[in-house]
Formats: structure tokens, sequence, C-alpha cells
């Protein structure tokens, strides 16, 4: 087995970067380079590291070493974190290179601990999730699914689906012996809990989707309200991610900020609709497609003055979609601080020209979009293959349920529990097929 | 040097031995089958009775493709049950209590009549090689036998050890010396080598039971036989008795537990937990009042009685009283007590799935050997070893079975892939393709390849033909005969159904309905069609009930099989894929796959392995 090494930490200059070995001459090639005499295990150790004994030392370093099985391979590990310098960086993979080391490939790392059984499928995709999570909380996220939450959380799910599997089975294979006959109110009882709590788990997928690729919100609304401004002052007040994610950067309409940990993609259409000559007609299109594609339009009208008919005709239309709907310019004299425009409608009242409201609407903002709960702990599906094996999951258990209340027999029954198993199963690779391990490596590249 | 000269050697006549003696002499090869004991061919160690859930199953399918235990139990079945009769066609049964000494007369009345078959007294005690291949046996009396491929199903015999409380004694079964040169011998030629333990009860003196107060089971008013080609039944039918034990017997079970081998730790073989002791029914589910028991005759020649459900390893004098206390045998006799005996097996991943061995050439292993139990189970392997054995001979390709289409597909692969740690028993929930996989549609599924082969003749070639003619045209019958809303029946079927059933149904269509029986959908049927057997229309409509599910299961075998064509390069290193464990890499070193379907159906391969083989061959793939 070859031994591999990689940049775990990010590309570019950083205060420190963290330079990783695994495989069996790991900790020889750190040796070769390194000026104490050994490492212990599990402990970080200062020392210098040079190309060779006469060369010249390359950078004071700590190097941590783990061995075979207890590391996140399970062969042997090295962690050097030196400085994050470039340079640096790359002086310090040549020699390993010059030494025996291979450049690892995409996800190689997570290949041979999952080849090595240290993780399972679901933590592998997790650690996927984990580098490619953009703000704090989607990597709260990433790391309860490493952590073998979701495992952890379908478990129960498994266990009460398997123990209504073996009541039917055995009503089946044991006929001659003289079981007692199974309880059906509580086998309806154990199939409707899975399913409630399958299908808890699939719902959690459109927050947790927000969570990982990020809530897309439009600012739509009447010309002259100050959609621009309120955009201008939102990408002002809330951090901006600074990414190389296509159609975020500052000369574009749309800008990728950060609202209490969630990403949101924040599209201002009111220039779409500005900058159109030919008037209302395509402007309107263009709006009603960004507001289409959004997770939350903001609704933006003017506080000032009294509502007009074409606000009152955005207000119906948007009645459907999630949205906010904002009243600006809470600053002038003329605002109506609680002008209902429709019954049920709470508009939430900002200035985007001082700031006044917009911690209110950075709350109301998140509460919208955790509607299904980001925010309150509870654990999310933010992978779609997840998403997929429990909505399969969920149509199985349904079906075998139709069937018992039919008063099918229980290899019918039976069938749809089994396939639904074998879902859940694929979600944490304990019932691996060639399939699922396929499609997993195809997709996985991504992960040092 | 050689006595004799045979092409195929069978070691053992139990119900392996039988089928796999048979198959090989009918196939054209001259075959020796030896044995302990002549009188003994076909002995039913255990309880008298073959088939049950799964079992079942496995003898229809012994009989598509030309076996012979079907033929015999049902010559000498004496009360026939279908089990499961109130759930769906797949999972439904066929089970009979034998005659056990008509069923022994009758299989070797079976083997005597074949050609080419020769039945021999011995004990064989060691193999005879030549250049690593099989070339024959030898016999305690010093006789050697030559053959090029040698079938060893000996049962319980290799090594046995019998216990009955803590006396201990070598034996094959009761009152049989065991075979324990035969076990040395193997495990010289590095045969890697397990113990397993089994059981059996009390047989009882029949006069000395209160028949009365038990509850009579009796067999079905219309027997379902085993074999395609049995007619009618020859014996006469009896009943069944039911009775449970009591609290006393459990608590004095329970009193006496260090005189049971199983718990004083004498006995280190694992047992079947599917068939316990009732040492192990008290200890384990002390909560139950009463365990159930069934008085099964032995045959119309004797008073034996067989109590079913009391398997023990207390001592004798111990049994003779804890039967004594069961209500309606205050005064029963045993006549024989019961045991637990430890056998050797021998790791089926060492087997292919033709069932010789990758170790010696020419070598076939069938039933207990490999670690199974019942006599289904053995008879399976004992054909396939046994045609596989015969085809190696004349150098014919061997038959693999496979999973999907036959619970004998599912045993082998489950045997030579995942090897056993306890005894193994079919179940219909093994089978991922259960519903396919019925007991009335055997000979739809494996009666082509025993015609193939050579094993299944003329008549019931003839016979098989004729069934799927009339199954075809009764499909079409179902197909096209409509109920029209005009029709008088179409009235009074909806308002028999309390259920709209449109404009027109076809009674295809309405088979699937919930509540529609198939005496209805026989009276609906069109006259030319009459008469119309109830086993054929019953086939019919079970493939009609099953006909989503198994469509959306050929799919799924689609999708399973997606891989198999990717190749895996000649100079491949497995020992550089980390993740394989040093029996994996050796099995496929030896077997040099050059796909990945090959090695899909590797013994030994576990589904990791696999998944990791998989994987890099992927990865390897990309990167060319």
């Amino acid at each position: 087995m070859s031994t591999v090494v990689a940049l775990s930490t990010p590309r570019g200059r950083g205060a420190l970067a963290v330079i990783r070995l695994s495989g069996p001459q790991a900790l020889a090639i750190v040796q070769r380079m390194a000026e104490v005499d050994a490492f212990d295990a599990r402990r970080a150790t200062l020392t210098n590291l040079k190309a060779g004994n006469d060369a010249e030392i390359i950078d004071q370093v700590l190097v941590t070493c783990f061995q075979a099985p207890h590391s996140l391979t399970g062969e042997d590990v090295v962690e050097i974190s030196c400085h994050g310098s470039p340079a640096i960086v790359r002086r310090i993979v040549d020699v390993t290179l010059e030494l025996g080391a291979e450049l690892a490939g995409p996800g190689e790392f997570t290949l041979r601990a999952l080849t090595n059984g240290k993780i399972n499928l679901a933590q592998a995709e997790a650690i996927r999730d984990l580098i490619a999570a953009q703000t704090d909380a989607a990597v709260k996220q990433a790391n309860r699914q490493l952590n073998g939450e979701l495992s952890k959380a379908l478990d129960p799910f498994k266990e009460k689906l398997v123990e209504v599997i073996v009541l039917l089975e055995s009503a089946l294979e044991f006929v001659e012996d003289d079981l007692p006959a199974p309880q059906l109110d509580h086998i309806e009882q154990a199939l409707d809990s899975v399913i409630a709590g399958v299908g808890h788990l699939s719902a959690s997928y459109s927050a947790g989707r927000l969570l990982q690729d990020g809530a897309r919100v439009a600012i739509t609304g009447p010309p002259n309200v100050g959609k621009s401004s309120l955009f201008n002052s939102l990408v002002r007040h809330e951090r901006a991610i600074v990414t190389d994610v296509p159609g975020t950067t500052r000369d574009t309409l749309s800008e990728a900020i950060d609202i209490g940990g969630v990403p949101v993609i924040l599209t201002d259409t009111a220039g779409l609709r500005e900058t159109t000559d030919d008037v209302e007609t395509l402007g309107i299109e263009r709006t009603h497609r960004a507001m289409g594609d959004a997770d939350l339009v903001l609704l933006v009208l003017d506080g000032s003055s009294e509502l007009g008919p074409e606000d009152r005709d955005l207000l119906d239309r948007t009645t459907g979609a999630c949205r906010l709907v904002v009243m600006n310019k809470s600053d002038l004299p003329s605002f109506q601080p609680f002008a209902s425009c429709v019954d049920d409608v709470t508009p939430i009242n900002v200035s985007a020209r001082t700031g006044d409201g917009l911690p209110s609407l950075h709350s109301a903002i998140l509460a919208k979009l955790n509607s299904s709960g980001a925010d309150n702990g509870s654990l999310l599906i933010t992978n779609a293959r997840h998403y997929d094996l429990l909505c399969n999951a969920k149509k199985e258990l349904e079906s075998a349920r139709a069937c018992f209340l039919d008063r099918h027999s229980e290899e019918l029954i039976l069938a749809p529990l089994h396939n639904a198993l074998k879902w859940l199963g694929q979600i944490t690779g304990e019932k691996t097929t060639e399939d699922i391990l396929s499609e997993i490596f195809a997709t996985f590249c991504i992960g040092k | 040097m050689f006595d004799e000269r045979f092409d195929v050697i069978v070691i053992g006549a139990g119900h392996a031995g039988c089928e796999a003696a048979s198959a090989a002499a009918r196939l054209g090869a001259e075959t020796g089958l030896i044995t302990l004991n002549l009188d003994l061919v076909g002995q039913m160690s255990c309880n008298p009775a073959i088939g049950g859930i799964a079992k079942g199953h496995l003898v229809r399918e012994i009989d598509a493709l030309g076996g012979i235990m079907g033929r015999v139990i049902d010559r000498t079945g004496i009360q026939f049950r279908l089990l499961n009769r109130s759930r769906g066609p797949a999972v439904q049964s066929p089970r009979a209590q034998a005659d056990r000494m008509r069923y022994r007369a009758e299989m070797r009345r079976t083997l005597e009549g074949t050609s080419n078959l020769h039945l021999r007294q011995g004990k064989v005690v060691d193999f005879i090689l030549d250049h690593g291949e099989v070339a024959g046996v030898e016999l305690e009396d010093g006789r050697r036998f030559s053959a090029r491929a040698v079938v060893v199903a000996t049962g319980t015999f290799l090594n046995g050890l019998i216990h009955t409380g803590r006396r201990t004694y070598r034996g094959g079964r009761a009152g049989e010396p065991p075979s324990i040169e035969l076990a040395e011998s193997l495990k010289r030629l590095g045969f890697p080598v397990g113990r397993l333990k089994t059981g059996t009860p009390p047989r009882l003196d029949g006069r000395t039971i209160d028949w009365d107060a038990f509850e009579p089971q009796p067999g079905d008013q219309v027997p379902v036989p085993f074999s395609f080609s049995t007619d009618r039944l020859e014996q006469k039918q009896i009943n069944c008795h039911i009775g449970y034990t009591t609290p006393e017997v459990h608590d004095s079970i329970r009193q006496n537990l260090s005189e049971s081998p199983l718990y004083s730790g004498a006995i280190k073989g694992v047992g079947p937990r599917y068939c316990p002791s009732i040492e192990d029914k008290v200890v384990k589910f002390s909560d139950k009042s009463r365990h159930q028991l069934f008085l099964e005759p032995e045959g119309h020649d004797t008073n034996e009685v067989y109590l079913n459900g009391f398997s023990t390893s207390l001592p004798a004098e111990l049994q003779q009283d804890l039967v004594r206390m069961i209500p309606g045998l205050d005064e029963a006799r045993v006549i024989r007590p019961g045991y637990a005996i430890e056998y050797d097996f021998v790791d089926p991943r060492e087997l292919g799935p033709d069932l010789q061995t990758a170790r010696v050439r020419g070598l076939f292993h069938a039933g207990q050997i490999n670690g199974t139990t019942g006599y289904e189970e053995a008879a399976c392997q004992g054909l396939i070893a046994g045609i596989n054995a015969a085809l190696y001979t004349q150098n014919r390709g061997g038959i693999r079975m496979r999973r999907e289409e036959s619970y004998i597909g599912v045993l082998i692969e489950d045997l030579i892939k995942q090897g056993v740690d306890e005894p193994y028993r079919i179940f219909t929930s093994r089978a991922e393709y259960r519903l396919a996989l019925r007991y009335d549609n055997a000979d739809e599924r494996l009666e082509r390849y025993g015609r193939e082969i050579g094993l299944v003749g003329d008549s019931d070639w003839e016979r098989f033909n004729s069934r799927q003619t009339r199954l075809a045209l009764l499909r079409k019958a179902l197909d096209e005969t409509r109920l029209r809303k005009s029709d008088a029946q179409h009235a009074a079927v909806s308002a028999l159904l309390n259920a709209d059933l449109g404009d027109v149904i076809s009674l295809a269509q309405l088979a699937k309905r919930p509540r529609v029986t198939a005496n209805l959908i026989m009276s609906l049927l069109p006259g030319e069609l009459k008469p119309v057997t109830e086993s054929d229309l019953s086939s019919v409509l079970a493939d009609s009930l099953y006909e989503g599910y198994l469509n959306s299961q050929k799919a799924t075998i689609a999708k399973l099989y997606q891989h198999d064509g990717l190749r895996i390069p000649g100079d491949m290193a497995f020992q550089a894929i980390s993740g394989l464990s040093n029996e994996v890499v050796e099995r496929l070193d030896r077997a040099r796959p050059q796909t990945f379907g090959e090695a899909r159906r590797l013994p030994g391969l576990t589904p990791a392995a696999l998944s990791t083989l998989l994987v890099f061959l992927s990865v390897q793939q990309k990167a060319i």
C-alpha cells in the first residue's frame, strides 16, 4: 500500500496549514525530515523540518502521529502543522514526495478510511459535506452526520422495522410452532411510528438543503420603494461570504451573505426591472422567474404612502409564495407603522436608509427559512441521496401499511418491508450493494 | 491394485447420499454407494416427516430436477398436509409424515432398480489421491475402490459423539458406530473442520399412550403430493396428535439442568436455534407455561411413536420420569431415549457452486458435512453433488443453481459464500425472491434443467409440457373472458363482492381483487375449459397475484448484476487492494476471475470484499 500526502487545509495564504500523510511509510518519511528523534503517538511535537540531514530548515512545525489502526484512515497517519505560506507547503510536500510519498487522489483519505472500516458510507458523505460546507450552521450539521447522528437517528426506526418483520416472518415460517398470534394493533402502531419517523427525517431535507446549498432570497416590489437600498444595507449589515460561487460577485445583482449561519443568496430583482427598456412585460416576466426560483420572497412596499393598486396586485400574486412583506421608509414622517395592508399579513417595518428594523427583518428571514427547524438543534437531511432513500423507504412502508390494513397475506406485506429496510440500510452502508458504492464514488471528488 | 472400479463413489446412504448416487448412476456413471449398514439406507435419523415451510419447496425442486425424494415420500407418506393454506401461495408448502420403515424399504427398492448403481456395505477410512486429485477410497476391511469423483455424504457420523445425561459414547447415530478415520483423513487433507450439535427426542410405545388426552390432527382431505408425477397416494392415512407440557415438567427439568450436557458444558458443538431441546425451551422461554408436543406415529407396522417437540439429552431414566408427567403420558414407556449428538462438519466455503472442493479436485461434499440440518437440505445437496460428480467424470460442465431461481440455489450460495456458525436450515425468508419461488411452480422453474442434464425422462417431460400447455390456455382464458355490465354474471359478482366492477372486467383482473376465491373464478370460466384442476388454476392465479411484485423484482435482479461485465485486468495484483483479507486475496489469486461477475460468484467473497473490489475496479477504469 502506498503512502499518500496532501494539503488538508484550503489552498492559499493563511496563518497555518496542515499537511497530512497516510500509509505505512508516513512516520518514516516525516522522521527523516524532522530534527527530533521520536514522536509520541497522538501528541503534538515541536520540531524543525529539513529536506535532509545537512539541508537548511524549511519550517518550524508541529507534528502529530496517529498509529494504525487508531487514525482517521486506519493507517499510520502523520499531520504536520506548518506556517501557512504556499511556498513552505509546497516545499514540505515536495520533500515527502522525494522520500517516497505519493500525492493523494481526490477523496483518497476518505476512501482509505472507508475501505479500512473506519467510517461508514453516511460518515463518508458527511465528510464531503463538511468540506463543502459554507457556514457555521452547515458545518455543525455536517458534523452531526459525521458523528453518526443520522445512523443513530435511523437506528430506532430500523430496529422497530426489523421487529415488525420478525413478527410477520415468524408467523409465516413457524406455523407449526405454538406461537402467540401477532398483535395486530402493535404492528400497526409500530408501522405508523416508523413511517412518521422516516417521514419526519425526509421532510427536514428542504431545511437541510438550504443549509448546504444556500437559500435563495429574492427582493421584489414596485419601483421606487427602496429595494436596492434594502439589498445594499442587508449586504452591508450581514457578513458577506467570500466565495467563488458563480453569480455571486459584486457586479451582479446577487450577493451571498450569511444570516445567522444560513448561507443566503440575495437577489435584487429591482435592478432587472429598472434597466429594462422594453418597459413592463419583459421586466415582470424576469421578476417572476426570480421569484419562482426563490426559497423566500421579500416583497418590499413603500410604507410612507398609501398602498396603490399595483401594491395590492403584487400582494395578491405572492400570496402562495414563501414571503415576507417589508414596509420600507420607516424613517419618513408619513410612515404608517401598523399599516395592515392585507388581513393575516404582518409586515416588517424597516428603514433601509437608517438600518432601523434590520435586526427584526434578519430574525424574520431566519424564522421563515428555519420553519423546518434548521437551528433548533434537530437533525437535518442535507444529502440528496439520503433524501431519495428516505422517500423510497417511506413509499415502501406506506404500501406495506396499506397491504397490512387490507389484511393481505404476510408475504405481501413483507415484500415492501424488506425493500424499506434495504433502502434505509443503504444510507448507513450496512447493506452495501455494488450500485450504491459505484454511485458514491462516481460523485466523490472532494475530501482530503 | 483396485478391488472394484467406479466412476463415482458416494460415501453414506442417507438422504444426500441416496440422491447423489441415484442421479450419478442415471447420468450414466458407474456409481458405488458405500454405507455402514445396508439395512439403513434412507434412514430418517430424527423425525419421521418430510417437508414443511421452505423444506417442501426444496423437495418439489428436487423432483423437478429429476431427483427421487418426492416420489419416495409420496409412496410411503401416511399423513399429508399443505401448510400455510390461509396465506399466499408463495409461502404454502407441503409436509408429510413418513412410515419410517417403508420409506427405507422404498428408497432401497428405488436404488436397487437403478442401472449402473451398486450398493456396497463397508466403512471408508481414507481417500486415495493421484496428483492431488481423487482416485478412489480405501475401506476398513482393506478393499480399495477406484473412482474419478467421490461424494462425501456422511451426515452426523463424522467423529460423532453421543450424549445422554453425563454419559457420552462415540456413535454416528444411536446404536451405530461413528466414522472417525474419515474425519481424520479430511483433516489431513487440510480441510477446516468445525463442530456442530443436534438432538432428538425419546420414542414411546404407542400402546402405553392415553390417546384420548390428545387433540387429533388429521391430514388434508385432498392431500397435496410432493412429486409432480404423483397422481394418487398409496398408503392409508393416519392422524397425528397434539399435546402440551406442564409447569411441573418445566420445574423438574430446571431442577435437573446440571444433568444436561447442554448446560454442564460437556457439549461444545453449536446447536440449531430453531430446533431447541426441551431444556433450552424451558430455560430460554421461562415465561411460557406450556410447550406444544406432537405425537407422530412412526408407521403402520410399529407401535413406536415419535414425541416431536421434546428433544433432550437429559439422562435416560430422567426422560422416562419427565414423559410420565405429561398429561396423557402417565403410563407411557420410552422405547428409545432421546440424545444429543456432536459431529464434525467441513467449512462449506471450501466448496464451489457445484459442491466440489477447491482443495481436492473430484471431491464433493453434500449434506450435514456442509453444516446443514434437515433431510430435504441434505437431499438437494446430494442431488447437485451427484449430478456434478457424474458430469465431472464425463468431462461435461457442471450445473449451478441460481438463488433467484430456486431455494436450492439460495441454500448452496449461502453455504459457500457465508459458511455456517450453526446448523443451517432453509427458510423462505432466506430467499430474496420468495414470491417467485413457489412450491407449485418448481417445475416451471427447473424441469428444463433436469431435462437438459438428462435426469427427467420422456414421460415426465411429456407430463410437464402438457401441464405448461394447459396453464397457457388457462392464462389466455382468464385474460380473454370478460364480464360485461350487460351480463347477468357481472351483476351477480358485483353484488357478491359489494364492489363496482366497472363496465367490463377480465377474470384475470377480477382475480386480483380481495375476497375473490379460486372457486368463484372456476365458476366463471367458459364451459369448454372445464374440467380445470384446482392445482392448475391456483398456479395461474398465483402468477397473476404476484405479477406486479415479480416485475419489480426482475428490475432489481437486473440492477444487481449490472456490474458483472466489468473486466478485471489479467495482471491485477489483488494483494495490493487494501481492505481485502488474506483469505479473500488467496481465493481471488487461485480463481483469477476475468470479470466482476465471475468474482461475485466465487465462494467466500463477502459483500464487503466485493464492494471494495468494485470500488477499485471503478477507480482504475476511470483512471484509464
